[in-house]
């Protein structure tokens, strides 16, 4: 017999697999489609000096969230992700340890092109709420890493 | 001289982890450690810190001493049935000493970061970090990845 707790964790644990093969698809809209309209988003080692302010990967997803992974697909067209472990519960809290990788063939960020490839572990955390939508999304990755690989020595 | 236990053998995953985080708090680093295997499985990958039980002391050891004023602030927890536990964290302090391989240039940090630890019976048998070593050097004045310890 299934109990609710399980169908929860089952659940959570569908959405969160979905996002990442619609990620690997680069289907940003159907990544977006399975989070909630006010779905929240942060990318903490998302930061970028511009030259009045600093741009932070906080917000909404349907606002920044798209914007850096359609930026982030573009710069990187073979851009995938491989889901190393994925854990979730009956709150609707989700963990899942994720290799992206990826060669660059535009200018990320302050990242000039050099098409160099990288593939940087990451961490993403995930709240599914009970419609069955994530409503928060936050992601950790080394970017030092990401940097180096792709041969940019400035910290900026 | 031997640290009791922190906990006892039966809580679930999530305090033992608390409590760990808690005696790091308060810098102590033995009663922390009571809480974590000897044969714990140490992947600490923004300081290329691997390995087992030293290297996971080792590095806890060197953020106290280089941050004396070190907060961990919690910002969210979540625990799991396979005995994994989550912590997203507040690395915040004042620099006092080298750390990593950086200079001490009295920087402030606030560094977010994401710990994923994993409990079997009542020790912590894997750690992992996950936070931005970029930001790190950024909030503590290095200027490029190829001169880590080149003060600006």
């Amino acid at each position: 017999m299934t109990s609710a707790l399980d169908t929860t964790q089952e659940l959570t644990a569908r959405v969160v697999t979905e996002f990442f093969d619609a990620y690997r698809r680069h289907d940003v809209v159907g990544m977006a489609d399975l989070c909630s309209d006010n779905a929240d988003f942060s990318y903490p080692p998302f930061e970028i000096s511009g030259k009045q302010r600093v741009i932070h990967g906080d917000g909404k997803v349907h606002t920044i969230g798209r914007v850096i992974w359609t930026g982030l697909i573009h710069s990187f067209p073979d851009l995938t992700n491989d889901v190393t472990t994925l854990s979730a519960n009956s709150n609707g809290d989700a963990i899942a340890e994720v290799l992206i990788s990826g060669t660059q063939a535009a200018t990320w960020g302050v990242i000039a092109n050099k098409r160099q490839a990288y593939e940087v572990p990451h961490l993403f955390v995930f709240h599914v709420g009970r419609d069955g939508l994530i409503d928060d999304i936050t992601g950790y990755w080394d970017n030092a890493s990401l940097y180096r690989q792709l041969g940019h020595a400035e910290i900026d | 001289m031997t640290t009791a236990p922190l906990v006892e053998p039966t809580v679930a995953p999530g305090e033992i982890v608390t409590a760990f985080f808690d005696a790091i708090r308060r810098h102590d680093i033995d009663a922390a450690f009571t809480l974590v295997s000897p044969a714990v499985k140490t992947e600490i990958r923004p300081a290329e810190v691997y390995g087992g039980y030293d290297e996971a002391r080792g590095f806890f050891e060197a953020g106290l001493n280089a941050f004396p004023d070190l907060l961990l602030r919690s910002r969210r927890t979540a625990e799991f049935q396979d005995g994994r536990v989550l912590n997203e964290l507040i690395f915040e302090g004042t620099q006092s000493g080298e750390f990593l391989g950086i200079l001490n240039q009295e920087k402030h940090v606030d560094i977010e970061q994401a710990w994923l630890t994993e409990v079997c019976g009542a020790q912590i048998v894997a750690i992992s970090g996950y936070w931005d070593q970029n930001k790190l050097y950024r909030r503590l004045a290095v200027k490029r990845l190829d001169r880590i310890s080149i003060a600006s």
